[in-house]
């Protein structure tokens, strides 16, 4: 016998035009795209790049350089340089988890929700994903060291997947569990 | 051993899982063999992209002169047949960095729970195609950037101002942004229904 679940009713579909149909999917689909471009453009802007972008990837490269120092690699950092006697890595962008942060900030911000909903979600989302790509430069570094010959493929292919991925599931958590409706529901007509 | 009663007593006495635990669970059940999948067909898939992205590249361009052309399993060339050969390949690039989001498209769209598998794979297969023509206008668009932006004084000799701006900017949004969030902006456009009245049941 299956076991009882409260299966949760999908939403009622309103009728009319395609827009109105799906008009809280598509004002979600193109506010995101329209946020996450913006957020995009602005970060391949120079001036944002050297004044911002640049002295946070330094951050993550001295706290990637910190721990692993903790676990006996004995790294010196230069700028966004880590490195030891048997390796070295140039933290760049698409490494230091801007990519994901904008992608997660995008959806927040582009769902419907309390302002205090998305600061709870903005503020413990970005340090989530941050910790997750700490964890990656730090096991990149090692990968690079102990099996060089898997590094391409677990710095493009596994990493950005799990990193990503991560901000993906955090996001749904988030706007499931924190994120009540801004307004209730229209009643179906 | 528990009787049959005994076991659908006690079935009926957990609390349901909430929706959100299932989905994660899923995603993490669906995470391995989805990837492995992947590394299974992208040799052919590879050479599938780049087939069709010079087709298209070609319609773009009089004469045709572009080839893109297989370097081993992972990587590839631009070629211009028009150049010294010399200097004909021009750019090289890693095909397989063009389509690992989907794995993200497989696992995400594995691991919705309480939607019957037919629905699953359905949806699962609109957002493959879709993926697939993203796939193809990416690698468009690498090689129209490096024409573009890459060549030095050749790209100055061929391209305006306008358009080098426009293949580059084109290519840094399609490569980042849109190419990672891709399976999520399709997950959302079969899904949210199911997302809000989660959301809905819970409040």
């Amino acid at each position: 016998m299956a076991r009882k679940t409260s299966v949760p009713s999908p939403a009622p579909v309103p009728e009319g035009s395609f827009w109105h149909r799906n008009r809280r999917e598509l004002q979600f689909l193109i506010l995101f795209v329209v946020l996450l471009g913006g957020g995009f453009s602005l970060i391949s802007l120079n001036w944002v790049n050297d004044h911002a972008i640049e002295p946070f990837t330094g951050g993550i490269a001295h706290a990637s350089g910190a721990t692993l120092n903790l676990l006996g690699q004995n790294v010196t950092q230069t700028g966004t340089i880590l490195r030891n006697a048997r390796f070295a890595v140039n933290i760049r962008n698409g490494c230091n988890g801007v990519e994901a942060m904008l992608i997660f900030l995008a959806a927040v911000l582009a769902f419907p929700a309390s302002w205090k909903s998305r600061l709870t979600g903005l503020t413990l989302g970005i340090v989530a994903i941050q910790a997750v790509n700490l964890i990656r430069v730090v096991a990149l570094f090692l990968t690079g060291i102990y099996f060089p010959r898997i590094f391409d493929t677990s710095h493009t292919v596994i990493w950005q997947t799990i990193v990503i991925l991560f901000g993906v599931l955090l996001w749904i958590f988030w706007a499931n569990r924190f994120a009540a409706p801004a307004a209730p529901a229209e009643p179906a007509t | 051993m528990a009787t049959r009663a005994t076991r659908v007593v006690a079935a009926e006495k957990t609390p349901p899982r909430s929706w959100v635990f299932l989905l994660v669970r899923n995603a993490l059940l669906a995470v391995v063999p989805v990837a492995l999948l992947w590394m299974l067909l992208t040799p052919l898939y590879n050479r599938v992209l780049l087939e069709s992205a010079q087709k298209l590249v070609r319609l773009t361009e009089y004469p045709s002169v572009t080839d893109l052309l297989r370097k081993d399993t992972h990587f590839a060339y631009i070629n211009r047949r028009d150049f010294p050969p010399a200097r004909a390949l021009v750019h090289s690039f890693r095909v397989t960095d063009v389509h690992f989001h989907l794995i993200m498209v497989g696992v995400l769209f594995l691991a919705i729970p309480r939607v019957p598998w037919r629905k699953r794979l359905e949806n699962l297969g609109w957002a493959a195609l879709i993926t697939i023509f993203f796939d193809i206008f990416l690698i468009f668009f690498y090689v129209k950037a490096t024409y573009a932006v890459q060549l030095g004084a050749w790209s100055l000799a061929h391209y305006g101002a306008f358009a080098r701006n426009f293949y580059g900017l084109a290519k840094h949004l399609l490569d980042l942004p849109f190419k990672l969030s891709l399976p999520f902006l399709l997950w959302v456009g079969f899904y949210y229904r199911d997302l809000s009245a989660g959301i809905r049941t819970r409040v």
